[in-house]
């Protein structure tokens, strides 16, 4: 496949506005940490429409999607809620008004779909317990297809299925990327490297774009190569007031907050309001967090470094030729080599 | 005359209680992993404390946010990803695995998904995450429920327990022999499985708790152990621990949330803002 790596580094109103399409499936690539916050707000401030939203793990980005009305379907095993019988968010708000249709799976069933699009499977077979439960019996908009029993032709045992997932488009957010698109994420890996790879189109924010060669020095972070990426988008804080690994903690204050206002739509609009629709860019949100709190709250949840012992991924050598000139193998020099070519007619003219 | 402790110290001390030495354990979120930090520093130092985000092998720290919180130790010895962490426990490698519950029937079966009807919900709870998946090929579960209910039907299986009881669970031929769950602990005690019926039966009760308070809480008729005893008193090494470890814990959400916002706006207002 023909690969451009040029003028893959953006902004994140670009790579939306470029990349998101209503109406598609779109899918949030990281689970439960460092979710791409500022991709999300700048969907909502784009009023983009009618998404199939995949989402392992609902933190505040699926309820901030959804509070805004850009989300029609929504697939996932957990969204987290305003604790209590007075909680809830916007995700129960939005099933309670009937404007939401919506499909349950369990944390291995969801992923499996997303790794069997990954590799070009067609189902992937899951865990036969599920159909004990209501996950299995009760369906959502999928119907037949959320999950299907076939028999395996080795054992002759029912085997539990569930379909492919190729979303249009992953929004992720990871620790660092070069400008060509290779992606590096570590620590929690959850399902973030399969939710953007069965993905059609990746866009990537990080905390900082790197040069090239302190991606070639450690390929082990990389989760998505450069060829598989659409836009690169340098966010420091993108994920804030979720936290990245190496880079800040999560802010438990904010997030707390949010939790607390998400408990109500008055009090959701009115986030919304103030932290998404009224910062036009996160520079603009981390000035509007700092003059309403204070720099030292972020400079609290800075991490401290403790840095991965470095893997040795040195060789012998990296040149055919020794250090006096000789082909390391044959013993030879260039020059003896081309004579011994000439002597046994090996050369054309 | 130990120190007095908090109704969670005595939650999350009675919980690491169900962690043996050198188990694999899988643990669910806010007293699960409190409890899985106890026992690796006082019961049980070869355990391997994993989550399904694929942390394997951690000890933690601080008190973890949730399943996915690599900050709240100082780094692990393995990061593998989901879909591993879970056909790891299909393979039967995982022990004991620790769920949070909403609400329970008699045999342990589950529901954290929804209260009311499932397509138009009064309350819409988080769902499964990894439960289901957990308490189906762990080989056994520990069940916490802090808020939940006792209800002779769930409104929405979500993760299976005992089914109907007696050999169902075995019978059905979908998980391994004789796993399921082999706890649950609320505010008030500690339940047990009958061997034979697989029904919920109070094998503990909480200090300054009746078994009334406990039956006040369960629509049926529930069996107590002809050898019911208290709950273990908590030792002062214990609650030490679980007051340097999480002290959020040890105060509890409510209060925790209540002293934390006072520490922030104060802070905030010294500094000219808010």
């Amino acid at each position: 496949m023909a690969n451009n790596n040029e003028n893959k580094v953006m902004s994140a109103r670009e790579a939306i506005s470029r990349f998101v399409v209503d109406g598609e499936q779109l899918i949030i690539g990281n689970y439960t940490v460092g979710t791409c916050c500022e991709f999300v707000y700048e969907i909502c401030r784009q009023e983009k429409k009618g998404f199939t939203l995949y989402s392992q793990s609902g933190v505040l980005d699926v309820d901030v999607l959804v509070n805004a009305g850009c989300v029609d379907r929504l697939v996932t095993t957990y969204v987290l809620r305003s604790g209590g019988k007075k909680g809830g968010g916007a995700v129960q708000r939005a099933m309670q008004a009937g404007t939401l249709e919506w499909e349950d799976y369990t944390n291995f069933n969801y992923n499996a779909r997303l790794v069997a699009g990954m590799h070009g499977f067609s189902f992937m077979q899951v865990f036969e317990g599920v159909m004990a439960t209501d996950l299995f019996t009760k369906r959502g908009f999928m119907g037949e297809d959320k999950y299907r029993v076939i028999t395996c032709p080795y054992t002759g045992k029912k085997v539990l299925t569930v379909p492919a997932a190729n979303p249009d488009t992953c929004i992720i957010h990871v620790q660092r990327a070069d400008r060509y698109g290779n992606a590096q994420y570590w620590g929690s890996m959850g399902s973030v490297a399969a939710a953007a790879l069965c993905s059609k189109k990746i866009i990537v924010s990080c905390e900082e774009i790197v040069e090239h060669d302190v991606i070639q020095a450690s390929p082990h972070f990389t989760i998505i190569p450069a060829y598989r990426v659409n836009a690169v988008v340098e966010i420091p804080w993108g994920a804030h007031p979720t936290e990245v690994l190496g880079y800040y903690n999560m802010d438990r204050f904010f997030y707390g907050m949010f939790m607390q206002e998400n408990a109500t739509a008055d009090g959701a609009k009115a986030w919304m309001d103030e932290w998404v629709y009224g910062c036009e860019d996160r520079e603009a949100y981390l000035d509007h967090y700092a003059d309403k709190f204070g720099l030292g709250m972020l400079d609290s949840i800075r991490a401290k470094a403790f840095y991965s012992t470095p893997a040795n991924y040195g060789s012998a050598f990296t040149s055919a030729w020794d250090e006096n000139g000789k082909e390391r193998a044959m013993g030879i020099t260039l020059k003896e080599m081309e004579k011994t070519m000439e002597e046994r007619g090996m050369l054309y003219e | 005359m130990s120190k007095g402790y908090t109704l969670n110290e005595l939650l999350v001390i009675t919980c690491a209680k169900e962690i043996n030495d050198y188990e694999n354990v899988i643990l669910g979120v806010g007293l699960p992993t409190a409890a899985g930090a106890l026992a690796k520093a006082l019961y049980a130092p070869h355990a391997s404390l994993m989550m399904e985000s694929g942390i394997i092998d951690f000890e933690p720290l601080v008190s973890l946010n949730h399943i996915a919180d690599a900050h709240s130790c100082r780094g692990f010895s393995c990061a593998t990803d989901l879909f591993s962490a879970f056909t790891m426990t299909y393979r039967g490698f995982v022990d004991v695995c620790f769920l949070g519950v909403a609400q329970i029937d008699k045999y342990g079966n589950l529901n954290t998904t929804c209260i009311g009807d499932y397509y138009n919900p009064t309350l819409r709870l988080p769902g499964s995450g990894g439960a289901a998946d957990f308490i189906s090929y762990a080989g056994h579960t520990v069940l916490t429920m802090l808020g939940g209910e006792f209800v002779e039907k769930l409104d929405y299986l979500t993760s299976p327990g005992h089914l109907t009881g007696g050999n169902s669970r075995n019978d059905s031929g979908l998980f391994p022999q004789d796993s399921g769950p082999s706890m649950l602990l609320t505010t008030k005690g500690v339940f047990r499985f009958d061997a034979e019926t697989k029904e919920l039966y109070l094998a503990q009760i909480h200090p300054g708790i009746t078994v009334d308070d406990v039956r006040n809480d369960v629509p049926w008729d529930l069996k107590v152990s002809p050898e019911l005893s208290e709950t273990e008193r908590p030792t002062d090494r214990e609650i030490d621990f679980v007051r340097q470890f999480a002290p959020t814990i040890s105060m509890g959400r409510e209060v925790a949330t209540e002293l934390t916002i006072d520490s922030v706006v104060k802070r905030a207002q010294q500094r000219g803002k808010m």
